[in-house]
């Protein structure tokens, strides 16, 4: 007892002197899961993007061009810069800016013209950088939300908006193949359309000062519904990716610890230990502890600053969350005696245990979610203890789920750490004769 | 000091065998060990030595052949008849980055030395080798022969009876060594069984009372110091240094090479060293021969029998690479 003490203290002392194993145990994975975190949808909200650089040249100056630059310049996806033509495609063409509108002098009357006369629409230019296609795809594609919108709002300047339904009122008189019948539809609706415009001139007056340049909404609404178990559970990518950076420096951590056992298994200390009344098994036993109890510290550092400063909650069960984590820190200790009593030398410990710890982690969906592999792999992925605890892991936090969701991965981890602690147990010399 | 003949046996090696591969680095080793008898354990590089301590210590097990400590072979790691030694490796076994106290306090607990007794038990093996004021600083800032020293302490914190100390000294300055020395005479004083591994002569001579010989995993030789020197008294003869008034002639060589038991001459200007077998009449005969030819001698000395030409003598091998 005392001597199991001892070691894990001693290991402890030795392991808070080493710099670098402190950094990259304790720092690298917060660092690391804040990045990813914040690449994989940060705290569930509209992911933080950087705006797009658009450049608007506006030849019409109307009231109906105006709004169309207005609806861009409200949207925060698109950085905009209003300028003339000459200095709108330099930039594009000098990669500063990556796409640009340019709308044509009379796009406001044309527009309105072109619903009846498809030769008169205006042609609205878009300059883009070749190298920028998913910007061109991206802006192409609100080009015309943006316009309804924005010549609405134009539109629904009185003045203008009569103004045009008078000359639509003449074109219609004017056009004489067309039916009676659908002539006096349209007149009939231009009226309305009037009388709607009249009415909302005393409206303007009278909200002059409320007055931001209000869209109009769109004929359909979208409903996003991320399905969590917990009503305010929301999807937390910090949370994910705290789980496996934690995880995935823990495990590194361990390598470091195997290769480390060995070298002090050919060192003088290591024979003051065989010759002093001290068994493999408190040995074994207080390396084990040892290492769990750093790879501990990690996940309660990590997840400390996750949830103090990333905004991660464990929405399922706390004691779920804690029986992973330790279940997670026993599979971790074990692996390393056990890749210790495989790899036999330090270096073949370490080649031995790299690729292994890697294939835990990509195959566990530490770095990115198993999901987008191929079948075949997600099979593969079914089979990795660190997949059972990440995904556990998650369960606990963002996913709400009870303490049920983490019997099984709890299980499979304890199971497997108690099969890796008996390789090393049946497999660790620990007389360390080199070659021998 | 203690040759006692009716001391107890504490230690026995019977027909010991260790082998590497097919290099047998132990082979055939038996040897007894009396309480309170200082051993020194001599032998050059790759003779078996440490081999030797590794089976002593439950290190490694031996292919062949018995170990008895106070009578009872050891039935397993956790044998508590283990106490009974302090092992001094060969290689510094200190945790470099651990502070002197630190490290001393878990050699300790892994001895099995109380919670409560471990820092008294530090504190005296710190005083007794000499390095109480520097109890907190990291080993990694210690000089060779500091950490030599600590490495000595860290085998007497759960005051053993028998002691093994392989090579002790080696690397390390005078001073320290010095100190060490010190250290180990008074272990010796107290009562404590010694088995000393070392590539010196002198080191046997100054703190054994008992030499056991060992080259390619054999012993060769497992005798008293007294007998021993009586032997190379008469075996291995004496050397004569003399210093001449004037630079050797060409002749003196031949002069003095045809004195019947004379070994070798060597010659540098004025000083003449030579072998005699025996030292009473090899020393006389050389006086007269020189006489004789009328040189002029301004010193003379005979050098002690010299225990390291026993070694060369039953082994045809030098101790040290020189
Ligand atoms: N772990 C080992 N694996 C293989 N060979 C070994 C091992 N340990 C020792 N040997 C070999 O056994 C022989 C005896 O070595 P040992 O260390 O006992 O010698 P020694 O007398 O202590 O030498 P030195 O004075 O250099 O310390 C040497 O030939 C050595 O190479
Ligand atoms: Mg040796």
């Amino acid at each position: 007892m005392d001597s199991w003490i001892a070691i894990i203290r001693l290991d402890l002392a030795l392991f808070l002197r080493d710099r670098k194993a402190l950094v990259l145990l304790y720092l690298v994975p917060v660092l690391m899961a804040a990045f990813f975190g914040q690449l994989t949808g940060g705290t569930g909200g509209k992911a933080e993007r950087s705006a797009i650089g658009l450049v608007l040249v506006d030849l019409d100056g109307s009231a109906a061009s105006r709004g169309v630059v207005a609806a861009f310049t409200n949207d925060s996806t698109f950085a905009v810069v209003v300028t003339n033509e000459a200095a709108a495609r330099a930039r594009v063409t000098a990669g500063r800016v990556p796409v640009g509108l340019i709308f044509p002098p009379g796009f406001s009357t044309n527009l309105l013209q072109g619903i009846f006369q498809s030769d008169r629409r205006p042609v609205v230019t878009l300059l883009f950088d070749p190298s920028h296609e998913t910007e061109r795809s991206l802006l192409e594609g609100m080009l015309v939300p943006k316009i309804v919108s924005g010549v609405a709002e134009g539109l629904l300047n009185v003045d203008v908006g009569r103004d045009l339904i008078a000359r639509g009122r003449t074109n219609i008189l004017r056009a004489e193949r067309l039916p009676e019948i659908q002539r006096r539809l349209l007149l009939d609706s231009l009226a309305q359309a009037d009388a709607f415009l009249e009415s909302r001139r005393m409206s303007v007056v009278q909200t002059n000062a409320a007055a931001g340049p209000a869209e109009l909404p769109l004929p359909y609404r979208v409903d996003d519904q991320p399905l969590t178990r917990v009503a305010g559970a929301r999807y937390n990518g910090f949370a994910h990716s705290f789980a496996g950076m934690s995880l995935q420096f823990v495990l590194m951590v361990m390598i470091d610890l195997a290769v480390g056992l060995l070298t002090e298994r050919q060192s003088g200390t290591f024979r003051r230990l065989r010759a002093a009344p001290l068994s493999r098994a408190t040995l074994l036993l207080g390396k084990a502890t040892s290492y769990a109890i750093i790879a501990l510290s990690t996940f309660v550092v990590s997840f400390a600053v996750a949830i103090s400063a990333f905004g991660v909650r464990i929405h399922g069960s706390w004691f779920g969350f804690v029986a992973v984590i330790l279940a997670l820190c026993y599979f971790s200790a074990t692996l390393a005696l056990a890749l210790a009593a495989i790899g036999r030398t330090p270096k073949a410990t370490r080649g031995l245990a790299i690729p292994v710890v890697l294939i835990l982690l990509m195959l566990g969906g530490a770095w990115i979610p198993s999901f987008i592999f191929p079948s075949w792999v997600r099979t593969v992925s079914l089979w990795m203890p660190t997949g059972w605890g990440i995904e556990a892991l998650d369960a606990m936090t963002w996913r709400g789920l009870d303490v049920s969701a983490v019997f099984l991965p709890v299980a499979g981890l304890v199971a497997v750490g108690t099969l890796l602690g008996g390789i090393a147990w049946r497999r660790f010399r620990w007389d360390g004769e080199a070659g021998s | 000091m203690n040759t006692d003949r009716s001391a107890p046996v504490v230690l026995a090696a019977r027909n010991l065998v260790r082998r590497f591969g097919d290099r047998t680095a132990v082979d055939g080793v038996s040897f007894e060990v009396r309480a309170g008898e200082s051993v020194g354990l001599l032998g050059p590089n790759g003779a078996g030595k440490t081999t030797t301590f590794s089976m002593i210590t439950g290190l490694l097990r031996p292919d062949s052949g018995e170990l008895l400590l106070g009578g009872a072979a050891l039935v397993s790691d956790t044998d508590p008849i283990k106490r009974r030694l302090g092992l001094v490796p060969q290689d510094l076994a200190l945790y470099e980055e651990l502070d002197a106290r630190r490290n001393l306090g878990f050699f300790a607990a892994i001895q099995g030395v109380g919670q409560s007794r471990i820092p008294e038990a530090v504190r005296s093996a710190l005083e007794f080798v000499g390095l109480s004021d520097r109890a907190d600083d990291r080993v990694g800032t210690f000089s060779g022969g500091m950490k030599r020293r600590l490495n000595l302490a860290a085998a007497l914190l759960h005051d053993p009876d028998i002691l093994l100390l392989d090579e002790p000294t080696v690397g390390v300055d005078p001073q320290s060594r010095n100190a060490i020395f010190d250290n180990i005479a008074e272990l010796r004083r107290r009562g404590k069984t010694l088995l000393y591994t070392t590539h010196y002569m002198e080191e046997v001579e100054r703190l054994c009372d008992r030499v056991i010989i060992i080259d390619r995993g054999r012993i060769v030789v497992d005798d008293s110091l007294a007998r021993l020197r009586h032997r190379a008294g008469t075996g291995a003869g004496a050397e004569l240094r003399i210093e001449l008034e004037e630079p050797a002639s060409d002749t003196l060589s031949g002069t003095l090479r045809d004195i019947p038991g004379i070994g070798s001459v060597r010659i540098d200007g004025r000083s003449v060293q030579v072998r005699v077998g025996s030292l009473a009449a090899g020393s006389s005969e050389v006086l007269r021969r020189l006489a004789e030819a009328g040189i002029a001698v301004r010193s003379f000395s005979a050098e002690p029998p010299n225990l390291e030409a026993v070694f060369l003598e039953l082994t045809g091998r030098s101790l040290r690479d020189s």
